[in-house]
């Protein structure tokens, strides 16, 4: 079974697995202020590693890129596509391309959290609801990208994206359907 | 730092490259800086070696500071690196999107202050950077946030060809003078846009 509170619990399991671990770090606009329907898998989380943002997706997306850079494994948090494309920039020339740019110097592992939005139960309409995940997947190098469509998916793949040790960074797509 | 480079050493650094470029021994672009020696070398006396350098297109002269030796610089550039230097022993990203070094600089300097480490960031911009969206936001939050980034603005007054004051006005003097995580200064670059072989060079 993949309901919907199977897919919100093993999304909720997955950010606290990753909120164990000491290197984590999670930075999101409502993912600590709440107004967001991700906001309650943070809820449980130690409060120290939850990081607020502001309305700056690019900005956001290039900190964690920095942080990494420096120890951390951070995810970023993003709760529709359509916002994750302010953030091309850093995904596409600096997150994806690190790695070729310094012959494999430096390789930033980021974790990318976002989700394409439902049109049940009231439809959010065309600028919220938009998935680019095929699109990115075909125009970045060296990230990868992983749709989450059923709940048996998402644990595992949270846990492959935080374990991996060749310093590639994942986008993690809720395509979930009410 | 202090490598005891020289003014007149860096710039031959720069035309060294010139003949390089001019012999199609480089088939990329490259962005060659003058006029900003004596600034430059007087700014690194305050970086340490384990400060994370963020800098842009244009950085020959910076990687050199930061302590890269001349020979690593330039087999760089010789591999077609020369707008995007990274060197990872010597803390140095760089890129060639107008910019896009500046939230990256602000991540490692978040990572600097939750680690409580002793280390700074450099952030390397120009003028019409300086301008943009993302470096505004960038400077906003490590001022708010209060950490350990200097971001050095370099005035050249121009981008590529375009004046940046035409568009932009004056703002640039009070506003990066006035900012704690600022450091401003002028000068006027003496290697022109200019094209070799159809190849564009700065």
């Amino acid at each position: 079974m993949s309901g919907k509170m199977n897919y919100l619990e093993e999304l909720e399991k997955s950010m606290l697995w990753l909120a164990e671990k000491n290197d984590t770090i999670f930075l999101g606009q409502g993912i600590k202020c709440g107004g967001i329907g991700m906001a309650e898998t943070f809820k449980k989380i130690q409060p120290e590693k939850v990081f607020e943002m502001p309305i700056a997706e690019n900005l956001q997306l290039g900190m964690c890129t920095g942080l990494s850079l420096n120890g951390f494994v951070p995810i970023s948090v993003y709760p529709r596509w359509n916002f994750l494309l302010l953030a091309a920039d850093q995904l596409v020339n600096h997150l994806d391309k690190l790695s070729i740019m310094s012959d494999g110097a430096y390789k930033p592992k980021v974790i990318i959290r976002v989700a394409v939005g439902v049109r049940e139960p009231i439809d959010p309409q065309e600028q919220h609801v938009g998935d680019f995940s095929d699109g990115f997947a075909a125009m970045l190098k060296t990230v990868n990208v992983v749709k989450l469509t059923v709940a048996e998916e998402i644990f595992p793949a949270y846990k492959y994206a935080y374990e991996r040790t060749d310093g590639v960074s994942t986008i993690l797509v809720e395509q979930h359907q009410a | 730092m202090d490598t005891g480079l020289t003014k007149e050493q860096l710039h031959q650094f720069e035309l060294e490259i010139v003949e390089l470029f001019k012999n199609n021994q480089i088939s990329s672009p490259i962005h060659l800086r003058s006029g900003n020696e004596e600034k430059l070398i007087d700014l690194f006396k305050s970086i340490s070696q384990e400060d994370y350098c963020l800098f842009t297109w244009a950085s020959h002269l910076e990687c050199l500071l930061k302590g890269v030796p001349s020979e690593e610089v330039k087999a760089a550039i010789l591999r077609n690196k020369s707008i995007a230097l990274c060197f990872k022993d010597q803390k140095i990203i760089s890129s060639a999107i107008v910019g896009g070094n500046a939230p990256i600089a602000v991540g490692l300097a978040m990572s600097i202050k939750l680690k409580k480490e002793t280390n700074h960031v450099w952030c390397f911009i120009g003028d019409m950077a300086f301008y943009t969206g993302i470096v505004q936001e960038a400077i906003r939050y490590s001022e708010v946030h209060d950490l350990p980034i200097t971001f050095v603005v370099a005035d050249n007054k121009i981008s590529i060809l375009t004046p940046t004051r035409e568009f932009w006005g004056n703002y640039i003097v009070d506003a990066a003078k006035k900012s704690s995580k600022c450091i401003y200064y002028e000068y006027k670059n003496g290697f022109p846009h200019v094209g070799i072989g159809g190849k564009a060079m700065l």
